[in-house]
């Protein structure tokens, strides 16, 4: 409650009020000069595009392209997206990279507190999870959100976690799960294996397959995105994070394609 | 352009900085409901979480076991439901600490209003649905609005095939819109197989006819104390979550398959 | 679409349909009448039902009236439900980027060298054809009309149960729209005669 009647918005002068309290109360409006500089709500700068993720026989597989894209440049093109964090977790990130930077940060130093205490527990991938949505969300709340759609993959004590949480906040759990331009183009051709067969029943020589041929596929139809990729594991033995893999591509067919495009007939 | 410097009002900009407002919110669609009977109260919600037309996962939980005998069904920004029923959660949980005991559903009904319009200049977009069952032993369902206005009732849809559904229930839980014969009144409570019916059916014709809703129907099912299975053991896919044998409330949960195109 | 309301519904049953409309006509909010149908007579077994712009409803009713009489003059026969609702679909789409704001329902049964058989359409405002085999629903309270006849409609219903049904489904739907209400009219269309009721709905 303001208890300031000045502060009320009402004119109060003798003309319009003659019944007005004297001396009028005035107090100067706080006036911030720096909220011109504060830059609160933000677009994403340096963006990779989509991360793909889906629960096998083993544990969790994960795949992200490696560029960080600036608008339509293709501007940093061996951008690792996919992060260990822990012993049992890897957070793969789209959206924007310095965010994913400080987020990267923001986790470390979570593990490393974590990892001084030595009280004999460690952060699984559901702890994490917990953490990250935390944090999207409380950023999403103040208006400064994380720019980011991410996929926390994981294993631990015998269970496998897969889940996602963007910069609103929003989470999910699933059996596959892709973000961006993935979720329309890759994360079809994922659930047709994974409704029909089930985690338990993927190993992972055809878990690596369908990630590859999605990224593939992927690779065709987005604009913002690469033939050369990473793919994450993490299971029973341990997070693996692969080297940057290249693909070969095949753009004959291009030719023959009719029915959109600058071709007239 | 000159014209359009001679004006001082007119003033050319070439490259003002210009805002984009970040929107904190999303809809999540689905649809949940509630209805209140004699003894009993079910309380259901589709599982289908999904942000325009993708369908994000085809099970999201939406309705939660609050208490033994309180179940909270949320529905809207699913970001602000599960942050909303975590903070519900924790209240509940400090008020078992300092009393002992369970915050009987009445409480628990004006504890959530209070919470939602604590955030009355930043709503958690969400419309929930509390069941249960009272002190008194009645069932009751509590609907509420995004920041907080409330009311007891018998029952209730809310979400996005709410307009869907509510007019079904109108006519099939307070028979509005039917005369009984002459001599006779209408039930004022149903029996629950009836009601779990009529759930099943208002969901399967939501189903049908709104995109958001489909994938699978969860219903939990609160009994009063004391009082027998009323035709819930010849349902199949309904399991008990409470102590069988115990002499509380009884909660049973029912899982069921929907559309999922 | 908003600015007068109303809604209208049409469904099969066994040889028979059946198709409905309220009687409000609004101006925004307030109602200025109670008496407005927003289904008229086509042939003898037909029947067209529009919601929208009362304006529209009232002028696309002369205008399906003067095509319709041409149609019979120049054919020498009665126009049969299908064509009819091509007739509507074209009428509509003739004006595809300034569109009548209305949405037609058309309910009737063929004629006997058909086969007598139930017919029932519905279209969008620009005559985008809709042939549903159960019902069809439009105007300001659709979400709710189709919710309701999705729990209530079974196939296969006799002309009394058919009456009942629509009957309770549009009563129960219009009562949730602010905008349409204020009375209902039903006509039951079978190969040998229509029956015509009127019903007493709330007035709030």
């Amino acid at each position: 409650m303001d208890h300031f009647p000045t502060n009320w918005g009402r004119p109060r002068n003798d003309a319009v009020d003659a019944y007005n309290t004297y001396p009028l109360h005035s107090r100067p409006v706080h006036h911030d000069s720096f909220a011109d500089g504060v830059q609160r709500t933000q677009q994403p700068i340096v963006t990779g595009t989509s991360v793909l993720a889906i629960r096998y026989k083993d544990g969790v597989m994960m795949a992200a392209d490696t560029l960080a894209s600036y608008g339509s440049l293709a501007r940093f093109k061996d951008v690792t997206r996919l992060h260990a964090v822990g012993d049992y977790t890897i957070l793969g990130a789209g959206g924007d990279m310095s965010d994913f930077q400080y987020l990267k940060s923001v986790l470390n130093d979570l593990i490393i507190d974590e990892f001084t205490q030595a009280d004999g527990h460690a952060l699984g991938p559901s702890e994490i999870f917990e953490v990250l949505s935390g944090i999207m969300y409380g950023r999403r709340s103040k208006f400064n959100p994380l720019w980011n759609s991410l996929l926390v993959g994981g294993f631990k004590d015998g269970k496998s976690f897969l889940a996602y949480v963007d910069l609103l906040g929003t989470t999910y759990k699933d059996n596959a799960i892709a973000t961006g331009y993935g979720a329309y183009i890759a994360l079809p051709l994922l659930r047709e294996i994974m409704d029909a067969k089930g985690p338990e029943n993927i190993s992972e020589e055809e878990a690596r397959s369908m990630l590859t041929e999605s990224m593939k596929v992927l690779f065709y139809r987005d604009a913002r995105s690469l033939n050369k990729f990473q793919i994450g594991k993490i299971t029973a033995t341990g997070v693996e994070i692969s080297d940057a893999i290249s693909v070969p591509t095949e753009w004959a067919f291009a030719e023959k394609i009719r029915g959109y495009g600058a071709q007239t007939q | 352009m000159s014209d359009l410097m001679a004006h001082p009002y007119h003033q050319y900009h070439p490259q003002q900085p210009q805002q984009r407002q970040f929107n904190p919110y999303t809809e999540n669609g689905g649809t949940i409901l509630a209805i209140a009977g004699a003894d009993f109260s079910v309380i259901a919600g589709d599982t289908r979480q999904s942000e325009g037309y993708s369908i994000q996962t085809r099970y999201a939980p939406k309705v939660f076991k609050l208490t033994d005998k309180a179940v909270l069904a949320v529905n809207g920004f699913a970001a602000d439901g599960n942050m909303f029923v975590k903070k519900v959660k924790q209240r509940l949980e400090w008020y078992r600490h300092a009393h002992s005991k369970d915050m009987p559903l009445r409480a628990i009904a004006r504890m959530i209003q209070t919470m939602l319009y604590a955030q009355r200049f930043f709503p958690y977009y969400v419309y929930n649905i509390l069941g249960g069952i009272e002190e008194d032993g009645t069932g009751a369902v509590y609907s509420f609005d995004p920041v907080g206005s409330y009311e007891r009732e018998a029952c209730r849809a809310a979400g996005a095939a709410s307009a869907l559904v509510q007019p079904f229930l109108d006519n099939q839980i307070y028979f509005k819109n039917q005369t009984p014969a002459l001599g006779s009144a209408h039930p004022t409570h149903l029996p629950l197989r009836h009601v779990v019916e009529l759930v099943i059916d208002s969901f399967t014709g939501a189903t049908e006819r709104h995109i958001e809703v489909g994938d699978s129907l969860e219903m939990y099912i609160v009994l009063a104390r004391g009082r027998s299975l009323q035709g819930l053991e010849g349902l199949k896919d309904v399991r008990e979550l409470s102590t069988p044998g115990s002499n509380g409330e009884r909660l049973f949960v029912l899982r069921k398959p929907l559309k999922r195109d | 679409m908003q600015i007068n309301g109303g809604s209208v519904i049409a469904m099969v049953g066994k040889n028979c349909v059946a198709i409905a409309s309220d009687l409000r006509l609004g101006n925004q909010a307030l109602t200025v009448a109670t008496n407005f149908e927003k289904v008229f007579p086509v042939t003898d077994r037909i029947y067209l039902g529009m919601a929208g712009l009362a304006t529209d409803v009232l002028t696309l009713r002369e205008r399906f009236r003067f095509r319709v009489n041409m149609y019979t003059i120049k054919e020498e026969r009665e126009i049969e439900p299908e064509t009819f609702a091509h007739l509507v679909s074209s009428t509509l789409y003739e004006r595809r980027f300034g569109p009548y704001f209305i949405e037609p329902i058309i309910a009737g049964i063929t004629s006997p060298a058909k086969g007598s058989k139930p017919f029932i359409a519905g279209a969008d405002l620009i005559g985008c054809l809709n042939f549903a085999k159960d019902f069809v629903v439009v105007g300001t309270a659709s979400d709710e009309l189709f919710g309701i006849a999705e729990g209530l409609w079974e196939p296969d219903l006799e002309p009394e149960d058919l009456f009942e049904t629509i009957s309770q489904t549009f009563l129960n739907a219009v009562d949730r729209d602010a905008f349409s209400g204020w009375g209902a009219i039903v006509h039951i269309i079978t190969p040998e005669k229509v029956i015509t009721r009127k019903l007493q709905a709330r007035m709030d």
